[in-house]
This record gives C-alpha cells, sequence and structure tokens, in this order.
C-alpha cells in the first residue's frame, strides 16, 4: 500500500504545498507576493513531478485512483495553462486591490480537485473531485467581494452549478443502482443498450458535464459570470476548467459508457450543433469583449464536441488537440485585455479598442493574430484544429454535423473581423496607459508565436496526443 | 412483519405529504417546518431499513442544523408571503410550464422504475446486509481503510468552503482598540504616570 502511494505523488505533493502556503500565508503579514511566488514554484514542481512519471497504467484505492498517459497529459496541459493564466494577472490583481493571499491558494486547490476528476476511476471520487473544483471557482468569480457584479456572477454560478451537480448527483445515484457499483470498469460491464434506466442516468451525467464545459443548452451562466468576475478569473474559467471537464466527457466516453455509444452520440451531436450555432449568432451583438468571448468560448466547445461526437479514437484525438490549441488562443486573448488600461481602471468595451493600431502597434498585431486564428483561418494555428475535427467528422461520414459547423465558422468569422475592422479601420477614440508588464507581454509573445509557428510542424501536437492512446 | 410495514407506509405517506407541502405552502417559515418533518419522515425510513448510521446523522445533520439555520435565515430576512400559490389566490405563469416539465420527468422516472422493477436480476434488499456486523461498525471498518482517499479528500472540501466563508466575508476593521495583556503587565508606575505642574487658568492636556 505505502509502496503504490507514489502513484499519487502528484496529488500528495499538491495537498501537502496547499496546507503550508496557507500557513504562510496565515502567519506572515502582506503575504501575498511571497504566496504568489511560491504557488507559481509550486506549479512547476508538480509539473516536472508529473512529466517524469512513467507511462504505464496503473490504479489504486480499490481501482478508484488510475493514473494513466491520458491523465497525465490532461494534468499537464492544465498546470501548464494555470500557471501562465496566474503569471499574466499579478499586476491586474495588484491594481484592483485584489491581491489577498488566498487568491493563488485556492487555484491550487481548484487545480487539486481537477486532479483527481481527471484520475478518476469511480462515481464517487469524480464526484468529490468536481465538487472540490467548483467550489473553488464559486469563491473565485466572487473574490471582489465589493463589486456588485463580481458578488452576482459568484451566486449565479453558485445557484446554476449546484442545479446541475444535483443533476449529476442524480445520475450517478441512478447508474450506481442499476450496475450495481460505482466504479467505471463494472459499470463498463454492466451496462447494455437494454439497460434503460441506465441510459436515463447516463443523460443526468451527461447535463452535470455539459454544464461545466459551458455547452448549450447549459450555458446560460457563461456570459454573466465571464462578464461579472474579473479578468484574470475569467481567463482562468474559460481555459482550465474546461479543459478538466472536457478530459473526464472523454474518458466517460471511453470507459463507463463505451457498450452505449450510440444513444450518447445522438445527445452529444445535438449539443455540440446547438453550441456552434448559438456560439456564431449570439456573440454578434455583443458589446463587451469578455461576453463576447464566452459566447465565443460556447462556439469552441461546439467544435471540440463534434471531434467526441464522432465516437471513436480519432475523432478523440482531434478533440484534444482542438482543446489545446484552444487553451493557448484564450490564454493570449484574455492577456490581452490586460492592456486595455485607461487613467488605471481597465476598459472591457469593444468601441475601446477603436483605431488603436496606431498607437499600439504590438497590442493590435496580437490582437490580429489570436483573433484570426480563433476565426480559423489559415495558416494559423486555429485553422489546424478546426481542419482535424472536421476531417475526422467527414471521415465518419457525419455530413450534416460538418456541413453546419462549416458555416457556423463562417459566421463567427464576422465578428471576429468585426474586433479587428474595429482596431484598424476606425477613428482613433483614445489610448491606453503605456504599460510595461513582462509577464502578460511574455504570456501573449508565447501564445502568438505557438499558434504562428503550428503550422511548421503540427505533427508534433499529433504525436503527443497519438502517444497518451498506446493502450 | 405487518407492523414493519405499516410503519413503512405512515412514515412514507407522512415524507410525501410534507415535501409536496414544502413547495406549496405559502409562508416560508411553514415551508421550512415541513422540510424538517420531512427530514424526520426519512430519517426514521433510513433507521427501518438498518441504514441506522444514516438515519442518525440526517437526523442530527440536517434537523438539527441545517434545517434550523434555514428557519433562522428565513426568520431573519423580510419574506413577504407569497402571492402566487399553485391551489389558491392569483396563478402566476412558471407554474404551468414548470408543471409540464415536472410531469414529463416524472413520466420517465415511471418508465425507469419499470425497467427497474421487471429486471431478472434484481437484488433483493435481504442481501444488502451481509453480515451481523452494525451498520455503523461496518462503516467505520472501511472508512479509514478502503475509503480513505475519499474520507480526505471531503476534509479538503471543508477545509476550502472555510477558507472560501473567511476570504468571503471577514473584514479587517481598523480603529478596534485591542487588548493587550503582555503591555498592561508590563506597566511600569514611571511610564504610566506622569506628574504635572498644573498652572493657574491654562490646565493640561491629556491624551495628547
Amino acid at each position: 500500500m505505502i509502496n503504490n502511494l507514489n502513484i499519487l505523488l502528484p496529488e500528495i505533493f499538491l495537498s501537502i504545498s496547499i496546507f503550508i502556503t496557507l500557513m504562510a500565508g496565515v502567519f506572515i503579514k502582506k503575504s501575498f507576493n511571497i504566496i504568489f511566488n511560491l504557488t507559481i514554484i509550486i506549479l512547476i514542481i508538480t509539473f516536472v513531478v508529473i512529466f517524469n512519471t512513467d507511462n504505464s497504467v496503473e490504479k489504486i484505492f480499490s481501482n478508484s485512483f488510475i493514473k494513466d498517459p491520458f491523465s497525465n497529459f490532461f494534468k499537464l496541459l492544465i498546470l501548464v495553462s494555470s500557471l501562465f493564466v496566474l503569471n499574466s494577472s499579478k499586476v491586474f490583481i495588484i491594481n484592483n486591490k485584489l491581491d489577498k493571499f488566498e487568491y493563488p491558494i485556492i487555484i491550487l486547490i481548484s487545480i487539486l480537485g481537477m486532479f483527481f476528476m481527471l484520475s478518476s476511476n469511480d462515481l464517487i471520487l469524480f464526484y468529490l473531485g468536481l465538487e472540490l473544483q467548483s467550489l473553488a471557482l464559486y469563491i473565485l468569480a466572487s473574490i471582489d467581494r465589493d463589486n456588485l457584479r463580481s458578488t452576482e456572477s459568484g451566486i449565479k454560478y453558485f445557484v446554476l452549478s449546484a442545479l446541475s451537480s444535483g443533476l449529476l448527483l442524480y445520475g450517478c445515484s441512478l447508474l450506481y443502482g442499476f450496475a450495481g457499483s460505482t466504479n467505471f470498469e463494472v459499470i463498463e460491464n454492466q451496462l447494455t443498450k437494454e439497460n434503460t434506466g441506465a441510459i436515463f442516468a447516463m443523460v443526468f451525467i451527461l447535463v452535470g458535464l455539459a454544464f461545466k464545459i459551458s455547452a448549450v443548452p447549459f450555458h446560460m451562466w457563461t456570459p454573466d459570470v465571464y462578464e461579472g468576475s474579473p479578468t484574470p478569473i475569467t481567463s482562468f474559467f474559460a481555459v482550465v476548467p474546461k479543459v478538466a471537464g472536457f478530459a473526464v466527457l472523454i474518458r466517460f466516453m471511453l470507459n463507463p459508457f463505451s457498450n452505449v455509444l450510440l444513444e450518447w452520440q445522438s445527445i452529444i451531436i445535438f449539443i455540440s450543433i446547438a453550441s456552434m450555432i448559438l456560439g456564431a449568432v449570439a456573440a454578434i451583438s455583443q458589446k463587451n469583449i469578455k461576453r463576447l468571448l464566452a459566447y465565443s468560448s460556447i462556439g469552441h466547445i461546439g467544435y471540440a464536441l463534434a471531434g467526441i461526437a464522432t465516437g471513436d479514437l480519432s475523432g478523440y484525438k482531434s478533440a484534444i488537440v482542438y482543446i489545446t490549441i484552444y487553451v493557448v488562443m484564450n490564454i493570449g486573448a484574455f492577456s490581452c485585455l490586460y492592456f486595455m488600461k485607461k487613467d488605471g481602471s481597465y476598459k472591457e468595451s469593444i468601441s475601446d479598442l477603436s483605431g488603436i493600431s496606431y498607437k499600439h502597434p504590438l497590442l493590435s498585431a496580437s490582437f490580429l493574430i489570436i483573433l484570426f486564428s480563433l476565426a480559423g483561418i489559415p495558416p494559423l494555428g486555429g485553422f489546424f484544429a478546426k481542419f482535424y475535427v472536421f476531417s475526422s467528422v467527414i471521415e465518419n461520414e457525419m455530413y450534416t454535423l460538418a456541413i453546419i459547423g462549416l458555416l457556423t465558422t463562417v459566421i463567427s468569422a464576422f465578428y471576429y473581423l468585426k474586433i479587428i475592422k474595429t482596431i484598424y479601420f476606425e477613428e482613433k477614440k483614445l489610448s491606453f496607459d503605456k504599460t510595461k508588464d513582462l509577464r502578460v507581454s511574455g504570456t501573449i509573445f508565447i501564445s502568438c508565436v505557438f499558434i504562428i509557428s503550428f503550422f511548421l510542424y503540427p505533427a508534433f501536437l499529433n504525436d503527443v496526443v497519438n502517444s497518451i492512446f498506446i493502450n | 412483519m405487518l407492523a414493519h410495514s405499516i410503519f413503512f407506509y405512515f412514515f412514507s405517506v407522512i415524507a410525501i405529504f410534507s415535501s409536496l407541502m414544502v413547495i406549496t405552502s405559502r409562508s416560508t417559515v411553514n415551508s421550512v417546518f415541513f422540510l424538517i418533518l420531512d427530514f424526520i419522515s426519512v430519517g426514521c425510513l433510513f433507521i427501518m431499513v438498518g441504514a441506522e448510521f444514516l438515519g442518525m446523522i440526517i437526523l442530527i445533520v440536517y434537523v438539527g442544523a441545517v434545517a434550523v439555520l434555514f428557519l433562522f435565515v428565513v426568520m431573519m430576512l423580510n419574506v413577504a408571503e407569497q402571492k402566487q400559490s399553485w391551489f389558491i389566490g392569483r396563478q402566476t405563469s412558471h407554474i404551468p410550464s414548470g408543471l409540464i416539465v415536472s410531469i414529463l420527468i416524472l413520466l420517465e422516472l415511471l418508465v425507469v422504475v419499470g425497467g427497474w422493477k421487471y429486471k431478472d436480476n434484481l437484488m433483493s434488499s435481504s442481501t444488502l446486509s451481509l453480515s451481523n456486523i452494525p451498520n455503523t461498525h461496518q462503516l467505520g471498518l472501511v472508512m479509514y481503510t478502503e475509503h480513505i482517499l475519499y474520507f480526505q479528500l471531503a476534509g479538503m472540501i471543508l477545509l476550502l468552503s472555510m477558507i472560501g466563508a473567511i476570504l468571503l466575508t471577514f473584514r479587517q476593521r481598523t480603529g478596534v482598540k485591542k487588548q493587550s495583556y503582555i503591555k498592561q503587565i508590563s506597566r511600569e508606575p514611571s511610564s504610566a504616570v506622569e506628574i504635572k505642574e498644573v498652572e493657574f487658568n491654562k490646565g493640561v492636556k491629556i491624551d495628547e
């Protein structure tokens, strides 16, 4: 038992460092800086620990916890993305007087929850991880407690998410009743197409997961929460929990629900089409850039779900590639928002961007690259993401899905291009403060370089994704 | 056996009736009282199945803490009596639409329960309790061995909720005079008392 504990090493390390940083934060005065830097070091060490684990599949705690290349890949992705999100947020957090030492610690706890969620091979562990993760997110959403919109978004997210958790738990209990076990492998063996009750349970679980990745029709919270929360929290919301939710969705399809794929597939196809259409249409009339990015992220989840809807391995792989590139693009997009500062206050309206290309050529260029990539214009990274997904959709002869996907891509290109038009071809209205922030500009730079140079060697990401599905 | 089923139906009817009253009664305070009644009868049902630990936990945690907390919150908030009602008084538009959805879900559930009832390999409830060890003892056997990971993770969730509650509500008040024992004890007469010559018609300034 003790020998096997090294399977849990990253999680144990993370938990112990959470306790240590918490204690340090309480007893050291003015500890935000120390805790913040400590958190970044912890994230890097955890990355190294996971990176150095071997690719074997191991299970402990009566098969409830699984360590495999699949979970390791997503854990690394979560660590890297939260490292960038956290690192670029520092100046914003201090400027808005949100510099409480709990902020990085709560992000760490949320990451711990995601780790358990990703490694779960059991419904109870899955649910506990999910709750740990989302409880941290409720707190983060309302962290700016004197701001009415932030608290509103926190309450909204809490109420709706609690409802969806209730549905998910109901599904889990039904599944336990019908399969006789909470373990994924037992469930997989017990589930058959004739088992109506289990399919009923599956729908409830899917509702809970679709809420977490904000897929239509469970997206209602997304624009309000994205707009209301402080920008660093929004960028964390848009990136990290989505990766985790998405990975768990794939895990559910690979493992417990692989026998009832057909029933599951039709729901995913519906959710995917609805998200793509809503993401494309509803974003057109948005004035606030955070709301626009919220709708755009709903649309992107729709495209990634199209890859999952194919129900075969190549589709899952394309979806994983998609979500990875989505993460890079969104980190870049949200980091650009940190530069929209005028007289010390951060601007969020799209009209504020009007004509900034004269004064801020670099910022406009990064907006240009990231928005083009989000729209899926070749040869940027976003194009390849969509290309892989749709080629695997067409391989599986799901032409309706592919056609709707391509049409919505064109529609969504409209609002991305509209922002670019505002930046480059409209009258100059205001110029932002000159800010030097190496953390943010470094993040934007890395994101842009990744997007631009992706076409040089696109097989790199494919090889990595292929290697996580060896068995 | 007859007494068992009489008790079972007694508690079930109370549970269903009170849960209906929770959502239909017009006064929120009444709703909370019915909620407590609901919890109690469900707890009794649990005890009847042999899950006495769960039943007691429901009594202690839900009835003793959660529902009473609800009651306090409802009494402290100035909640006006609900104008809308299910049966009497003005009826609002969201009730019929909600009713349709809930009836649909109820029908689907009936299908599920039907499928479950006629499943051939249905586990009978007698096989549930495998040994003579009481329920609480059984829980104790696995809580810290097989399920230690869940237990620790639940502890993590509680820790997080504590951090969150403090973070979102705690405000450092300024200008509060705090008592410091060490300062009080280590005061010397020489530093505490000062003798001043009071000049005529001028007085002394105290607490400079």
